[in-house]
């Protein structure tokens, strides 16, 4: 640490490491939101199915999380260059970012970040999964475009490997419920055929056990990949402000504090979400839920392993779509799903807006403290006010699982306060 | 620009079809003749004759159970092993390959 000094350069440090500070636990509170809003894509559907008791699918889904998050020792360093220009191709800050102790590049990480915190809160309140990294690259864009204009943007890559915002966000957003869908549709479809005349009360508790064992695969599949993406945006801030130099390791503390953030937001629970894949899709049984779950684990593990990773929630969702649409005479809610697929659209731009606006508001107040400080202070009370909105109508472990009612006759009840 | 994604989408979807669906329908078969071996009222049957235990439907079953177990762990193994920096190679060559 570089503490002493003369006063005036002990408070420019300050300056710095006071963004810092407020980078990292932003940062971190992005990482539990990530969990928080994710635990639905592997526990949703055996919560539904009663495979397990809604307490103990968080708590398993958790360990697995944290287990996943030290399981990777690969760097995700360099996680903001596949839609933006603020690193150089071995993860080190753009050299112009970081003059004056690194504050310009700062203040990019801080707004992107509060953009994606305040949009994954807002799609929870809403009850929809929508992915966290598409929020977070959302965020880092509006932000960058805002800070840097819009020739910072990585729109695609050169041919080769798949990149920029066409190959990394695009094409997975668009390809992975269809792809997920159909695999689960198959899926749904030949088990349902093979154990035709079979008792029920064989069937139920063999698949019980096939969801548990791939709902916890595709956990412990995003406890690897998703804190890796914190972790790397911790460590980027720390190189841009001077306080950690290597671009190939990870300080341990921003490992051990990212593991334990999402595993934190994963046992919480978003149980809004949980309600709605769960639940809201379709009315899920066993066999789908096993054959959901397979699918999903099967699409995010190939995809990442052939280099084009497809996004965990939006894999996870058609998977239960394709479970109702391969289920002979099962009713798919495609209301609830339209709902989502507007949120997957508007994702990256909403995200953005609230990033490159909460840049500006810091811009304007001088772009150092006092801007990382206001904010901050902007994200506390927009969280607050969609957590206090969030008490209205509760969703938790007692209620996740009730009967699924259309929002629209939802609402009417609930102001009366007839809904739990 | 497209034509590269567009092309490892085919081979996700294909790659994620034969494994996604395809353990589904192993853990289905190996409840189909687990119950066809356990007999009795394991599977619907007439009322008045239960069909006789038989041993083989257990044997099968145990096997496509395991089969579908082995492919749970391989699953485990390629994501323990790209998070330690190496890629499961399936195609004969060593198991793991250091990442380049």
């Amino acid at each position: 640490m570089r503490g002493t000094g003369t006063a005036r350069t002990v408070g420019a440090v300050d300056a710095a490491t006071v963004i810092l500070v407020l980078v990292v636990v932003v940062a971190l509170a992005f990482d539990f939101t990530n969990g928080f809003h994710d635990t639905a894509n592997a526990m949703a559907t055996s919560i539904a199915t009663h495979a397990l008791p809604p307490k103990a699918a968080v708590t398993l889904s958790a360990v697995l999380n944290l287990v996943g998050a030290f399981l990777s020792v690969e760097v995700a360093l360099t996680v903001t260059n596949a839609v933006v220009r603020i690193q150089q191709a071995d993860g080190a800050p753009s050299p112009d970012l970081v003059q004056d102790g690194g504050e310009a590049l700062l203040l990019i990480v801080l707004t992107g970040l509060v953009g994606a915190i305040v949009w994954n809160l807002l799609t929870w309140l809403l009850g929809l999964p929508s992915s966290s990294s598409h929020a977070l690259f959302g965020g880092l864009i509006g932000a960058t475009v805002a800070g840097l204009g819009w020739g910072a943007v990585h729109w695609a890559g050169d041919g080769g490997e798949p990149d920029g915002i066409l190959g990394k966000v695009v094409v997975p957003a668009v390809a992975s419920p269809v792809v997920a869908g159909v695999v689960a549709a198959t899926g749904t479809w030949f088990v349902y055929r093979i154990t035709v005349g079979v008792a029920a009360r064989y069937t139920e508790r063999g698949f019980r056990w096939g969801q548990i064992g791939s709902a916890s695969l595709v956990s412990l599949a995003h406890g690897t990949n998703d804190a890796q993406k914190t972790m790397g945006v911790i460590t980027l801030a720390l190189i841009a402000s001077g306080h950690w130099t290597s671009t190939t390791a990870i300080p341990v503390w921003v490992k051990v504090c990212c593991a334990l953030a999402i595993a934190l937001g994963t046992y919480l629970g978003g149980w809004r979400i949980i309600r709605t894949l769960g639940k809201g899709l379709i009315d899920i049984a066993p066999p789908q839920g096993m054959a959901a779950e397979t699918a999903s684990a099967a699409t995010i593990l190939v995809s990442s392993h052939l280099g084009l990773p497809l996004s965990t929630t939006q894999v996870t969702t058609g998977s239960v779509l394709g479970a109702g649409v391969g289920r002979p005479g099962a009713t798919v809610r495609w209301r609830v799903a339209g709902r989502m697929g507007v949120a997957w659209l508007i994702t990256m731009p909403a995200a953005g807006l609230v990033g490159a606006a909460t840049w500006f508001l810091a811009h304007l107040l001088g772009g150092g403290v006092l801007g990382a400080v206001a904010v901050v202070l902007v994200l506390v009370a927009l969280s607050g006010v969609m957590y206090v909105r969030s008490r209205r109508d509760a969703v938790h472990a007692g209620n996740v699982n009730d009967e699924w009612q259309e929002p629209a006759r939802q609402r009417r009840p609930a102001a009366a306060g007839g809904v739990r | 620009m497209l034509a590269t994604e567009t092309g490892m989408l085919g081979q996700v979807l294909l790659v994620s079809l034969v494994l996604g669906a395809g353990l589904p329908v192993l853990f289905g078969l190996g409840l189909r003749a687990m119950a066809w071996g356990a007999g009795g009222d394991a599977e619907e049957h007439p009322a008045g004759v239960a069909p006789r235990p038989h041993p083989l439907g257990r044997a099968l079953g145990v096997l496509c159970f395991a089969l579908a177990a082995a492919g749970v762990v391989l699953g485990i193994t390629v994501v323990v092993a790209s998070g330690l920096g190496y890629e499961v190679g399936l195609g004969g060559g060593p198991l793991f390959v250091e990442k380049s």
